[in-house]
């Protein structure tokens, strides 16, 4: 009696646990199957090549200024400020290893000490704080270029974004990210997910609009735009930069540069592309 | 003598009806402006509170930035210009809670995902 | 024609023609309804359709939505037209079309103007 009990129990909790709430994994796979099905053919690191993937004519473009690409002097940069030690002595060496190409797939991250997700830009700045060092401003320059250098040196590696199962707070953080990509926003009342997830391919004005799947793989990226901007020719920019200027584009008031906000927002985005290989940094028109 | 106190009674009671039945003081600008400023900023912080804050409320990178520009107007005594301001400062304010949460079950199910 | 005949002729048409140009200028600066809706539906910061929809006299227009075209066909009743610019989520709550009204992004007048427009296209 007691055995079918038992039996009948447990088969009770496999039929509970199947029917849960869908998490992350069971979202990775929709969203994928989804974007396969939108770009039939269409390779999946492919995705990581944004509108290059998608128009003939802007491809031709792009990968002639990919043989020259202009982010090369700020990659550069961005070796000789991992390179360079701290006053103290001391260098990013020392907090994320030796080896610079091992560095950026560890990122975006749950910590659970700090219950927050840490993105590569964040672990750059608390490391230079830790070693007495002011940190860099958030969206370009020389937090820019170190991690361009960083993700430069890990190309051809596969994201791979870790959500802890054992903790609750991480899924939270996820799902906080995941509601922020599909919430509609600002006086223009558009969601991230209007743009690349509905339309992506569609031009907006001359501009097409990528897919969400691959969107963050080519991060930091060199921004043509950025760069008639910048005084000296630096169109690199990080991808809260990014997420900034789109906001501010549907007349929705901006957050911060490594806010919560938009350090769940990363955390889910970059998940969506797990198992894409890093391609950073891009240049983008 | 009698007259004269009936009158006088008559009087009081007309001039006390009067301001009871007559409406309060209209509010000076300086007033509406005051009022309409605390509102303004209740309805930002409520906005903010939920992610639900646009651009052009006081944002500082904003080229309209309604809410600071109203302050300004009536720190220069432009009570007019600083109500217009705060008006449409106030609504936008609103609207973003209001679309905040609408969007509370946002998610990929809203995209065939 | 006597010599003064003709000189006063002349300057007749000459008053006529100065004439004629001040009216015609007062009248652009007043604007005709399907000019002034077309800026505001050209202009970046108000209508902004080209972004999204191609539209006849316009440069480098978006594929969102579909192209502004024999509109009359598509509305024929002018309030429905309009209905759909001030409010486009009646028709569709998800559609990535702004609510050009209820967030007023447009003011009523302007939504009025650019109706008379898009329903001329």
């Amino acid at each position: 009696m007691r055995k079918i009990a038992t039996l009948l129990l447990s088969a009770g909790l496999v039929a509970v646990s199947t029917q849960a709430v869908s998490g992350p994994k069971e979202d990775l796979e929709k969203f994928r199957t989804y974007f396969e099905q939108k770009f039939p053919g269409l390779q999946l690191d492919e995705f990581g090549n944004g509108v290059y993937a998608l128009d003939a004519n802007k491809r031709i473009q792009w990968e002639a200024m990919e043989e020259f690409p202009p982010y090369e002097e700020f990659v550069d940069k961005g070796r000789e400020i991992w390179e360079k030690p701290f006053k103290n002595g001391k260098s990013f060496a020392d907090c994320f290893g030796k080896d610079p190409s091992k560095v950026r797939v560890k990122y975006p991250r749950w910590d659970a000490e700090r219950q927050q997700v840490v993105t590569l830009e964040l672990a750059i700045n608390d490391c230079r704080k830790k070693n007495g060092e002011k940190p860099f401003k958030w969206k370009k320059g020389p937090i820019a270029w170190l991690s361009a250098y960083l993700g430069y040196e890990a190309r051809g590696q596969k994201i791979n974004v870790v959500i802890p199962e054992d903790d609750p707070k991480a899924l939270e953080a996820y799902e906080k990210g995941k509601h922020f990509y599909y919430a509609k926003r600002g006086q223009l009342n558009m969601a991230c997910a209007d743009c690349h997830i509905k339309y992506p391919g569609h031009f907006v004005r001359g501009q097409l609009l990528s897919p969400a799947l691959g969107q963050v793989t080519h991060f930091p990226v060199f921004r043509a735009k950025w760069e008639k901007k910048s005084k000296n020719g630096d169109g690199l920019g990080t991808l809260h930069r990014r997420y900034g200027g789109c906001n501010k584009q549907v007349r929705a008031r901006p957050f911060p540069a490594q806010s919560e906000q938009y350090r769940n927002l990363e955390f889910f985005h970059q998940y969506m592309s797990n198992g894409l290989a890093i391609n950073a940094p891009g240049y983008r028109e | 003598m009698m007259k004269k106190s009936i009158v006088s009674i008559g009087l009081a009671l007309l001039i006390a009806g009067c301001n009871a039945t007559t409406p309060e003081k209209p509010m000076s600008l300086k007033e509406q402006y005051e009022a309409a400023l605390a509102r303004t900023q209740a309805a930002v912080k409520k906005a903010a509170s939920v992610d639900g804050e646009w651009r052009d409320v006081r944002w500082k990178k904003s080229k309209k930035r309604y809410l600071p520009k109203a302050i300004e107007a009536a720190k220069a005594g432009d009570y007019e210009k600083a109500l217009k301001l705060l008006k449409i400062a106030e609504f936008q304010a609103e609207m973003g809670y209001k679309q905040a949460m609408a969007e509370k079950d946002a998610g990929p199910h809203l995209y065939g995902l | 024609m006597t010599s003064n005949n003709h000189r006063f002729s002349g300057l007749a048409g000459s008053l006529l023609l100065a004439a004629g140009l001040v009216i015609t200028a007062q009248a652009s600066a007043a604007e005709d309804p399907l000019s002034a809706g077309k800026k505001i539906a050209f202009d970046r910061k108000k209508g902004n359709c080209l972004a999204c929809h191609h539209i006849e006299g316009g440069t480098l227009a978006g594929n969102v939505a579909p192209p502004l075209v024999a509109m009359k066909h598509r509305f024929p009743d002018k309030a429905k037209l309009r209905a759909q610019i001030w409010d486009a989520r009646t028709n569709n709550p998800r559609t990535i079309m702004p609510p050009f009204g209820p967030h007023q992004i447009l003011s009523e007048k302007e939504i009025d103007l650019v109706t008379e427009f898009i329903y001329s296209l």
